[in-house]
């Protein structure tokens, strides 16, 4: 089976069998390691990518449903200019400890933010509420996340 | 106060942040390795059985199968554990729980490792099981272990306690229970591995104590130490469990049999089979108190279910008798924690080794006491409050760094202000409102037993400094944080030090990421390594200069006159100059904490050298009709000693907190049953309270810059003032840990708050 995307900014054709998963094709088809597998049923969130502006469990999709699409994985934040802006703001607020779950939430925060530039508490709630963090206990993720809405451009 | 520190004391970005931000393949699962075997176990899934035989005849067959191991492959010691060598790699003779390992398949796709585990035929003999301390430690218990099923039985004894009980104005004897709780990292256990050109068998692996890991390895193959490396890769969590050794026996069984690269990665729901649990215990406590509310005996009878193995159960017993107090001055104790085989899921390390179970019980002791003698529950606890000068239920005296006073104080004005105000606001009749303390102490690094730590500072001829520790940062911080302290000492940046963490054939033993010891122990390991460095530099710069050594110190890479004048010189002149004089450039550091083993029967002693002290306020609400609970606030006070990254500080006590209200409302680990993510539930954002973190420094004077630990301390407090509250919103109380929705209903119901109210 072939597969015909965009992965984070790029057009891409990629053969991988019937039945494998869009977590799966990123990870061992295309060598993206940055999205995570913590449950692989669709309840931790550590898989999240973006298809199409949404954020997924990328472990509950079907690589043959991305076929089309335009997709977008952690590798593809950073900017020329470096971090990008929600990066740097889980970096500033101190959002990440072990950072397995990070990638997701990173991806989570992206769907919302381009959903909702000013996301309020019960948004921000909402978004990742499809996420597990056990180190954090949410409270700087979700300080993270209020300071991208309020400063998208990031620092510079 | 104003911080005369440049490094020590600021939230400096954490080491490796930038890696875990890019999703750059840091994690085992993520190592790039070429044409990786891939590894699966077959477990047993009895709970007590003798094996008969093993057939793996057909499972060889299998397309893809490249090897099968058992027992009889191992070549070296089929036994692992930190302290009891009870765990087999691979049942040889019989199983003793659901998830005991039997076979070992080398696969080239996973789907083949699979299939494998299928067609392997295993011929059991059921064994009489059993699922209780107590039935496990009758007479006629069948044996789970050869020596018998009580692994451990830790006393304190101290005063006289039955007579000191009949002068106490009040006595209360409450018996209670906490459950299995399930780590629930999110990354599952994993590792993988490859054999280097001159043999050495080379294991990344997701870990909290790669040095043990080693140790273990090289016992179970049989090999010389220098034949095999661990390296620990990014850890996602481990709260404990990766403690023990999981995947990186097998890794090492395969490595050495198949001299090829391979992969181990649990899914999540064989994490969750086979790795450690939090010992459900069981607590008797009876405290007895004088007419003002001073501590005067208590007795206490701890059960530990250590379940088939024993991992870190011995420590958990001699943790929670040593804790069993809280606190709190006590002068007649007599304590006795029983660990206990039995055929459930082996309980091992979990944040905390059985004190947060302990702080339930003594908690809602102090709530009961104060109760009954009608006084209020944050005095109750200043009044007993441990000091400088108190003396433990060990015999040991505090002489200095005992901030719990002032963890209470800090949560008086909020108290107030709960009990006064937010108490009588937003009147929803079917809603209950209630206000909690938890108080807690622990004691920093193992009980009463050695726990060094080593580390080493080097200098390169161009004046470059390097670090070498072999303390895992599983994500709480310990590199960004022991980075600090070295780099305070040699007067640079954290960041220009360069870092060798956790690979054994770099760095030599940190101990264990565990019992809250990286920052006090590592950290002075490492003080006393940069020390040595620093006064090495200013003692050859004070020959160069012609100066005082005690007129030097060092700042960005110079050692410089500290009056400010320009008369300085550079790092790299200095290693030049140390070269040519043939000394090393590399300085180590030793430190284990002054304590003494606790007398067997008594159980008198210095356990620890140091203990962190913690004081939380929980603010609640039940909805009467549904069992649901609402914790609104929690403003939680913690004595670090010293916060050197207080951010750090900061996300342990939040993540702690949360993981608290966990175990405290809906965590339950059932074999068979909450196997998965699906059916057991961890606090998500939507649990998420307002947390107040309030820093309490009442500083060590042994610690690095004052620190002490806080990774542990912050869980504790939480779930026994989540339970007072609990108890003050519906007027009973939950003795039976989670407090769950059907538990709290229930207590709405008995109480008479369920049904139609009036508003």
């Amino acid at each position: 089976m072939r597969i015909h995307f965009n992965l984070n900014g790029k057009a891409i054709a990629v053969d991988a069998p019937v039945g494998t998963s869009a977590l799966s094709l990123l990870r061992d088809y295309l060598g993206l390691k940055g999205t995570k597998e913590g449950c692989g049923i669709g309840e931790c969130g550590a898989c999240a990518i973006e298809v199409d502006g949404k954020a997924v469990n990328a472990c509950l999709m079907f690589a043959a449903q991305l076929d089309g699409r335009t997709v977008l994985t952690v590798e593809g934040l950073e900017t020329p200019s470096g971090l990008h802006p929600i990066q740097e703001a889980f970096r500033d607020h101190h959002a990440v400890q072990c950072g397995y779950c990070t990638p997701g939430l990173l991806m989570s925060t992206h769907a919302l933010l381009a959903e909702k530039p000013h996301p309020d508490h019960d948004d921000i709630n909402t978004a990742i509420s499809g996420h597990l963090c056990r180190c954090t206990g949410y409270k700087n993720i979700v300080s993270a996340i209020e300071a991208a809405g309020k400063n998208p451009g990031g620092k510079n | 106060m104003t911080n005369h520190y440049k490094q020590v004391g600021h939230s400096i970005p954490k080491i490796g942040i930038t890696e875990r931000l890019t999703g750059a393949p840091v994690f085992s699962a993520d190592i790039n390795l070429r044409n990786p075997l891939i590894l699966r176990v077959l477990r047993s899934r009895r709970h007590h059985a003798r094996i008969r035989s093993i057939d793996t005849t057909a499972a060889r067959t299998i397309d893809g199968v490249v090897a099968i191991f058992t027992a009889k492959d191992i070549p070296g010691k089929n036994a692992h554990g930190i302290i009891n060598k009870d765990q087999p790699l691979l049942m040889g003779d019989k199983v003793r729980s659901l998830s005991d390992p039997v076979a070992l398949v080398a696969a080239k796709t996973d789907t083949a490792a699979r299939k494998a585990l299928d067609r392997i035929k295993v011929d059991y003999d059921d064994l009489p099981a059993v699922f209780t301390p107590e039935d496990a430690m009758a007479p006629d218990a069948p044996a789970i272990h050869d020596k018998g099923n009580i692994l451990f039985t830790r006393k304190i004894k101290r005063g006289d306690p039955e007579t000191a009980f009949k002068a106490c104005a009040v006595v209360v004897e409450k018996t209670y229970r906490t459950t299995r709780i399930e780590h629930a990292f999110l990354e599952p256990d994993a590792g993988a591995g490859y054999v280097d050109d001159d043999g050495t068998l080379v294991i990344f692996a997701s870990t909290q104590n790669p040095h043990y890991d080693h140790q273990a390895v090289v016992s179970i193959l049989g090999l010389e130490k220098d034949r095999v490396r661990i390296i620990q890769t990014a850890t996602g969590g481990g709260f404990g469990s990766k403690l023990d050794l999981n995947v990186q026996g097998f890794i090492g069984l395969a490595l050495y049999h198949l001299k090829q690269p391979v992969r181990m990665i649990y899914s999540r729901e064989e994490s969750f089979l086979a790795t450690a649990k939090r010992h459900p215990l069981t607590m008797t406590l009876k405290t007895g108190a004088d007419k003002q509310g001073r501590l005067i005996a208590t007795r206490a009878t701890i059960i530990c279910d250590t379940g088939a193995y024993a991992s870190y159960g011995i420590p958990v017993a001699s943790r929670s008798a040593v804790h069993a107090t809280g606190p709190y001055e006590i002068e007649h104790v007599d304590i006795e924690s029983h660990c206990v085989y039995t055929n459930n899921p082996f309980s091992g390390a979990m944040r905390g080794f059985g004190t947060p179970q302990m702080a339930i019980a003594h908690e809602s002791q102090m709530d009961l006491i104060a109760a009954q003698l009608d006084i209020d529950p944050l005095e109750i606890r200043k009044i007993n409050a441990l000091s400088v000068g108190s003396v433990t239920s060990t015999g040991q005296k505090l002489t200095a760094s005992v901030g719990i006073g002032e963890c209470l104080d800090r949560l008086g004005p909020y108290y107030e202000q709960a009990r006064n105000e937010w108490l009588k606001e937003g009147d929803i009749p079917y809603r209950k409102k209630g206000i909690g303390i938890g108080g807690m102490w622990y004691g920093i690094g193992n009980t009463g037993t050695k726990n060094p730590s080593t580390a080493k500072i080097k200098l390169t001829p161009d004046g470059r400094l390097t670090l070498y520790t072999g303390a895992a940062d599983i994500g709480q911080g310990s590199s960004t944080v022991l980075a600090q302290i070295a780099a305070e000492v040699l007067g640079i940046t954290a960041e220009s030090l360069h870092l060798v963490v956790a690979d054994t054939q770099r760095t030599t033993s940190a101990g264990a990421t565990s019992a809250s010891r990286q920052t006090y122990i590592s950290g002075n390991a490492v003080h006393i390594a940069a020390t040595a460095c620093a006064s090495a530099l200013i003692a050859e710069a004070a020959a160069l200069l012609d100066l005082p050594a005690s007129a030097l110190v060092l700042s960005d890479g110079n050692v410089i006159e500290a009056a400010g004048s320009t008369r300085r010189v550079d790092f790299a002149r200095l290693a030049s100059r140390l070269l040519e004089k043939k000394k090393p450039l590399e300085w180590h550091g030793v430190f284990d904490p002054d304590t003494t083993a606790l007398d067997p029967e008594t159980g008198q002693g210095v356990p620890y050298a140091t203990y962190a002290y913690a004081a939380q306020l929980v603010l609640l609400s039940v909805d009467t009709l549904t069992g649901e609970v609402f914790v609104e606030k929690v403003f939680a006070a913690h004595d670090v000693g010293k916060a050197i990254h207080p951010e750090n500080v900061i996300g342990q006590i939040c993540g702690g907190v949360v993981m608290g209200l966990g175990f405290a409302l809906m965590e339950e680990y059932t074999p068979e049953e909450t196997d998965s993510l699906k059916d057991y539930h961890v606090p998500t954002c939507a649990d998420l309270p307002d947390i107040v973190p309030i820093i309490v420094e009442a500083p060590e004077p042994t610690g690095p810059f004052g620190a002490k630990g806080v990774g542990e301390p912050a869980l504790i407090p939480t779930a026994p003032a989540v339970i007072n509250a609990l108890a003050h919103a519906l007027g009973k109380r939950i003795y039976q840990l989670p407090a769950s929705l059907e538990k709290v209903l229930a207590v709405s119901i008995e109480t008479g708050h369920y049904g139609p109210k009036e508003a």
